[in-house]
This record gives C-alpha cells, structure tokens and sequence, in this order.
C-alpha cells in the first residue's frame, strides 16, 4: 500500500509543514494556533503552540534551510518565526492587507516569501537587514479575485498565483539588492509575464515542475491543467477526469503530478513520451462496487431520491460509512507536501485534510508509477 | 459602428441556423433509419462553435431534444458515443430538465442516471462552473 502512516492529529487541518529533518510537523488545527509535534518514539508530542494570530491560519510554510516558520492567518497578518533556544519567537510583517491572507510560501532561496489574500493582491516580502524587519512589497497588478495559492519558480524571481477568478498569472518579484541581476532575464518587480486564462471557474494549487518548465493547477470544474514551456507561447492542456475537484497537486518529477482534493484519494497524472498528460490511477484502493453504493450512503439516498426509486432497501449501503469514498482520509484533502526528494524526484510525501489526519504516502510499493518516473 | 457590428452578429446567426436545419434534415433521415445513437451524434457535433445568440441555442436544444426523445436503449448509446461529447450532453440533460415537461423529463432522468455512472460526477461539476459555454 501506498500509505506508510496515518496520524489523527486534530479535529480537523488546515495546513501543514514539516521541518528540515522531517522529524517535527507544524499545523493549524483549524484554530488561530500553529501546534508543533515531534515524533518520539512512534508517538507524536506536542511539543511548541505558537499562539500570536486572531483568526485561523490558512497556511503555514517551514523553511528548510533557514529553519523559520512563515505563517499567514485570516487576521490579514503574517508572522515569520524564529526558533530561540526553545522558544519560537514571532516577528510581524506588516502585509498591508484589507482582507484575509490566504497563503504562502518561502521562495528556493529563503530569502523572500510570497502570500496570497483575499484582496485580489499577491505580497512579496523580504528581509531588510538594516532596519531588523521584514518588508512586504503588494504586486500592483491585480486579479479580479482571491488569490487562493501561490508557487515559487525554482529561479527565485517568477511567482505563479491562482485566483478564484480562474486565472493563472505568473509575475516577475525581482527586487533590487535581494536578487542578482540576470542580464538575460530583464524583469521590473511586478510585471505580468503570462496571463493563463484556461478555466472558467476557480482555480486552486498552482505548482511548478522541478525545472520550471511545466505549470500545473486545478480548475473547480474537476479539470486539470498543464502548462508547458511557460513563455509568450506556452502549451496548454486539459485534462478532464470523472471525480470531485482536485485542491492541490504535487510534481514528484518532472513527467508525474499528483493531485489530491474532494475526492479523498490522490489521484496520479503523467505525460507520455509525447509529453501529453493523462490520469493514470488512484493511489491506494478505491472500491470498485456499483454504482449505488459507491458514493456512501448520504450520496445514495440523495440520487435514489433524484432517481425516484428506493435505494434504502436495495442494497446494504446503509451501513457503510464515508469509508467507500475514500480509503484513508475520510474528508477533504487540501494539501500536499513533499517529505523527501531524491534528485529532482519525490518518493514520500504527506497530505492532510479537512478530517484532521496527515497521512504519509510513499511511493516505492506502487511499482508500475516507479517506472513511470524513472523515465 | 454598433449597428454594423449587430448587421455582423445577425448574419452569423442566420448561417448557423441554416446550418442547424440542415442537421436537424440529416438527423430526421437518421431517426427514420433507426440510427438513433448517430442522430445524437450528429446533433451534438459543433454544439461548441455556437454564438451567445438565444435563437441559435433554442434551435440547437430543440434538434437535441428530438434526438434524446428517440432514444430507446441508454446503455447502448452511452456506450457508443465519444467520451468528449459526454459534457456538453449533461448540459443539455438539465436543459431538458429544467423544461418540467414530463416526458422530458423522464428521460432526461434515464439518461442522466446512466451517464452520471459513467462520466462521474466531474461531468456534472463542469457542467454547473461553466458559465462561458451555455446551452
């Protein structure tokens, strides 16, 4: 199986993060807190509470390399912690925000990080070593919408950000005296690159292919998209599948793409040698039953009620619960975060979702995607 | 300038409406044939190069419905039609539903419930988020 460990951690989770060694994991319990636990001996202590935010906080980020926590919260803050000793001690960044923030990220450098908020802006801040504080810069250039999620290019200078206006736009966050000019890329702070207009609905999980070169993000319309050779003429393709809409995806290499969403199942996408993407299988057991049961028994009643017949007496799915839909997480999946990297390919990865679990997946049992990454 | 651009956007109405008679010509010659499944076919092709015109789309539903009516065995004709017309096939569905003409509706239902089981329910999502595309 696919699944390595499953840990009921909280009621319900909004975000999470894990640390360099992957050793502790930060969350939000679906509260204003951020709950740091550490794996001791097979069971998970919690160990810090960062309480500093008024309102939930919708993502967390962990850097790997400069060991800070990033947090945004609902309460149009943001606040980077420092580990002291032992105690996490928070620093304000003014983020200028009227409106909720609603996720963030550390660039590859760590030295700048991007949120997105529900005033239509992405904010880049970065560190101003003079003055002790980190500054926040707001991308001028608007969507018409939330700005649900952002991704950093693996050059440290583009940012992708996802609205719920169902664009993708990529801007430029070239900031003097942070970055090092690149004379081949000429690029003012905050300038449009690409517009990617391909959905008509609201759009989710933006992330970059390891090399940059492929795009990926989710529609709410249960379609997939995937950009390649990100440019004046980038190379667009929908990738339509049956279920419930993906939240966020997952590059584990250049050529595979895992997604997870409403479905409680993460669902594995790869592209061919001709470099066309299509759905390839769920990860972990989905039960294959008819078609009444399949969805559970709230969903049954529901369409036996649509369909005019009484599906209560027909078949036993009356006592199944959630646990048809999918196999280990039993609500929503809303993130995925990769555990560990080998080369440019992830193997692990954990997601956790709106049931309050975090589940580690790792994907050297399912030998037929093994091959498909290899190549 | 406006009133050319409307003298513009009317023609391109009229071409599709001819367009749609002569469908809706080789669709009748279809149902006679008893090639309902084809009919369907015929009726959805092209649906997507259709204007906002409100006189193209009620041209376009009533050869649809014609051809959803003639339909007599689902599974058989969901089994042969082409996984890419199976979006724009739920739209019309709950076009036909929302009429609240009873054997529409009946067999709307039919269909609805066979073609939900095969295209997910990713085809009725996309079928309530596209906003751009109506029918």
């Amino acid at each position: 199986m696919a699944v390595t460990a499953v840990h009921q951690l909280a009621q319900c989770i909004t975000c999470h993060a894990w640390s360099a060694d992957r050793s502790m994991v930060a969350l939000c319990p679906n509260n204003s807190e951020v709950h740091i636990y550490r794996l001791v001996e097979d069971k998970w202590e919690k160990v810090h509470v960062l309480q500093k935010h008024d309102q939930i906080i919708s993502g967390i980020d962990w850097g790997a390399r400069s060991n800070k926590i990033v947090t945004a919260s609902h309460d149009r803050n943001s606040y980077v912690w420092n580990l002291e000793r032992s105690e996490w001690v928070p620093t304000l960044v003014i983020l200028r925000l009227n409106r909720a923030a609603l996720c963030v990220q550390w660039s590859p450098k760590e030295n700048k990080f991007a949120v997105g908020s529900g005033a239509k802006t992405v904010c880049i801040c970065y560190y101003e070593q003079e003055n002790n504080w980190w500054v926040s810069k707001l991308i001028r250039k608007r969507h018409d919408s939330s700005v649900t999620s952002v991704s950093w290019h693996p050059d440290n200078i583009l940012v992708a950000s996802t609205s719920t206006d169902g664009k993708c736009r990529i801007f430029s966050t070239f900031i003097k005296g942070v970055d090092a000019r690149d004379p081949k890329k000429e690029s003012r702070f905050g300038e449009l690159i690409v517009q990617l207009d391909l959905s008509s609905s609201w759009t989710f999980g933006v992330k970059w292919s390891p090399s940059g070169n492929t795009l990926a993000y989710v529609g709410h319309n249960s379609v997939i998209y995937f950009v390649d050779d990100v440019g004046p003429s980038p190379l667009a393709q929908n990738v339509v599948f049956r279920d419930l809409p993906l939240r966020d995806v997952l590059f584990v290499s250049e050529k595979m793409v895992i997604g997870v969403g409403y479905d409680c199942i993460p669902m594995v996408f790869a592209a061919d040698e001709r470099g066309i993407w299509s759905f390839i299988r769920y990860l972990g057991e989905r039960k294959a039953v008819s078609s009444g049961s399949r969805y559970g028994s709230q969903f049954s009643e529901a369409f036996g009620k649509f369909y005019g017949q009484a599906k209560l007496g027909v078949s036993n799915d009356a006592v199944e619960t959630s646990r048809t839909r999918g196999v280990v997480h039993e609500n929503c999946i809303n993130s995925i975060i990769p555990l560990s990297r080998q080369g440019t390919q992830i193997r692990r990865f954990s997601t956790s979702g709106l049931d309050g679990k975090i589940v580690m997946w790792d994907l050297e049992t399912e030998q037929d995607l093994l091959e498909l990454l290899v190549h | 300038m406006a009133k050319a651009e409307r003298f513009v956007e009317a023609d391109n109405a009229e071409a599709i409406i001819t367009r749609i008679e002569h469908k809706s010509r080789k669709i009748e010659s279809l149902l006679k044939q008893y090639k309902p499944v084809e009919a369907l076919k015929t009726a959805l092709e092209g649906t997507y190069a259709m204007t906002g015109d409100e006189r193209c789309k009620s041209a376009h539903w009533i050869v649809v419905h014609r051809t959803i009516m003639a339909i007599k065995d689902v599974d058989g004709m969901l089994s042969s039609l082409d996984p890419e017309y199976y979006d724009i096939l739920m739209k019309y569905l709950y076009r036909g539903l929302a009429t609240g003409d009873r054997p529409t509706c009946d067999q709307c239902l039919r269909i609805h419930e066979k073609l939900t089981e095969k295209a997910g329910l990713g085809c009725i999502l996309r079928f309530l988020t596209d906003t751009v595309n109506t029918v």
